[in-house]
């Protein structure tokens, strides 16, 4: 995650355009990120991270499109979710698919069988071994302080 | 036009392959230089992979562009979070040099360099302005004239503009424009653009999901809508199979849920068994007897317009 542009922020703080195009502001109560923002630009963000706002953003994009900073509240809901992560306070089905990423690289195989029945070609091969090796490699590059 | 490869996802081909199975049948039917390429892996999905790992995000799609810089391809996807991701990424690699040596610099220990030279797009702008509104419209001979569509775009076929550039991201025209080719209405509604809410589902926050499906159902209802359309399987579960749990509980909309491909396919005249429109959960048989009753009546109008056109009406004064 990059880090948060805090000048950009103090706007977003006083802005509020978004809330009448985001999904989410509209529709699920309670649903305020201009709340975490100046929480984050107060440096009192922690209480955030295990809340169920924070990954009620659909990341959608229309506050990005709408923003006049091109720059929108979804990165502040994201760099939220990447800390709460980091400490573990991920919803179970977020970890679940985590998992499943890092062991084949993808979220779900072809199913033979259908594809038989549908008369589908052999679905082409995955790069597993590939993205394997290539996530080892990463993980030991970023051990590094000067990568 | 230049061979693409098609980035089918991982969720087409776990949970809908019929969507795969219409998609191949269009692009056949147009002769489209379509080829399966070995080796890409997720995308990877952004509201997964993003905010746990940036930099694996970034690598993850780093490479799988990588491997279309290797064929000499572009690249095609019927999903909408795949064409955004990979997009978003291959923007934001191409603004940022030191980001782009660091991913090269992982990427050349198994055989690859991002270069990013080669087009990303997603099915429905792809066939917008690659294949074309007249060579579509040359294709139809079974055309939805009367039928009421109700777009769905999914916003990752044209948000993050900035990286995709295919669309205005706040009022869309290119998948109107395609309906419109095939002959049928595109209702406009107000909640046209708003986010199908599927992502809920994967945050384990399922009331609020549905709450979310039925906004855009409901609306439909009251307009009496044939169908709605889109091209993300993403979004198709949502509307398909959340609306089918709703039906299961009593709260009945009767949307039939139709992709690109097999609207498309169903009007270059496929069966619609053949493009797997059987495998809906919500059925589509209102919407396919409406469409093939009005094909009836239309070959009655058309032989009148076909007398209109050879001048019979002028000639007889």
């Amino acid at each position: 995650m990059e880090s948060l542009n805090f000048k950009l922020l103090e706007q977003c703080s006083k802005c509020g355009a978004c809330y009448h195009i985001c999904p989410s502001c509209l529709n699920l109560e309670g649903y305020d990120p201009r709340a975490v923002i100046k929480d984050v630009l107060a440096g009192q963000h922690e209480k955030w991270l295990s809340h169920k706002s924070i990954w009620q953003c659909l990341e959608c994009h229309h506050c990005l499109e709408i923003c006049f900073q091109h720059y929108g509240f979804e990165n502040t809901m994201a760099a939220m979710r990447t800390l709460a992560a980091k400490k573990g306070m991920t919803p179970p089905q977020v970890k679940r698919g985590w998992d499943m990423f890092i062991k084949t690289g993808k979220l779900g195989e072809p199913v033979a069988p259908a594809r038989k029945k549908l008369n589908l070609p052999e679905a082409a091969k995955s790069g597993a071994e590939d993205f394997k090796k290539m996530v080892k490699i990463y993980r030991e590059a970023k051990t590094n302080p000067n990568f | 036009m230049k061979d693409f490869a098609i980035f089918w996802g991982c969720t087409i081909q776990t949970r809908f392959p019929f969507l795969e199975k219409s998609t191949r049948m269009v692009l056949e039917g147009f002769n489209l230089p379509y080829r399966d390429i070995d080796g890409f892996t997720c995308c990877p999905e952004k509201s997964l992979v993003n905010n746990i790992d940036h930099g694996l995000w970034i690598l993850t799609a780093a490479r799988n562009i990588a491997l279309l810089d290797k064929a000499g391809v572009d690249l095609v996807s019927p999903c909408t979070g795949c064409a955004s991701n990979l997009a978003t990424v291959n923007s934001e690699l191409h603004s940022n040099h030191k980001e782009k040596n660091k991913v090269n610099s992982i990427l050349n220990e198994v055989g690859l360099e991002f270069k990013g030279n080669n087009k990303l797009r997603h099915l429905v702008p792809f066939f917008h302005d690659e294949v074309g509104i007249p060579a579509v419209k040359n294709k139809i001979i079974k055309p939805f004239n009367g039928m009421r569509i109700a777009i769905h775009y999914g916003c990752h076929m044209i948000r993050p503009s900035h990286a995709l550039k295919n669309d205005d991201p706040l009022d869309p025209k290119k998948f109107d424009n395609l309906i419109r080719a095939m002959g049928a209405e595109s209702v406009q509604y107000m909640t046209k653009l708003l986010c199908c809410g599927q992502g809920l589902d994967r945050i384990d926050q399922h009331e609020n999901a549905l709450h979310f499906a039925r906004l855009k159902l409901k609306e439909l209802r009251a307009l009496k809508v044939d169908a709605m359309a889109l091209c993300c399987p993403s979004c198709y579960l949502q509307f398909d199979n959340n609306q089918f749990l709703m039906e299961k509980e009593g709260e009945k909309f009767g949307i039939p849920i139709i992709y690109f491909t097999e609207l498309l396919g169903l009007a270059m005249g496929y069966k619609p068994e053949d493009l797997g429109l059987d495998s809906h959960r919500i059925e589509a048989t209102a919407f396919l007897e409406k469409w093939q009753r009005l094909n009836g009546d239309l070959s009655k109008t058309t032989e009148l317009n076909r007398q209109l056109e050879a001048g019979f009406g002028i000639a007889q004064l």
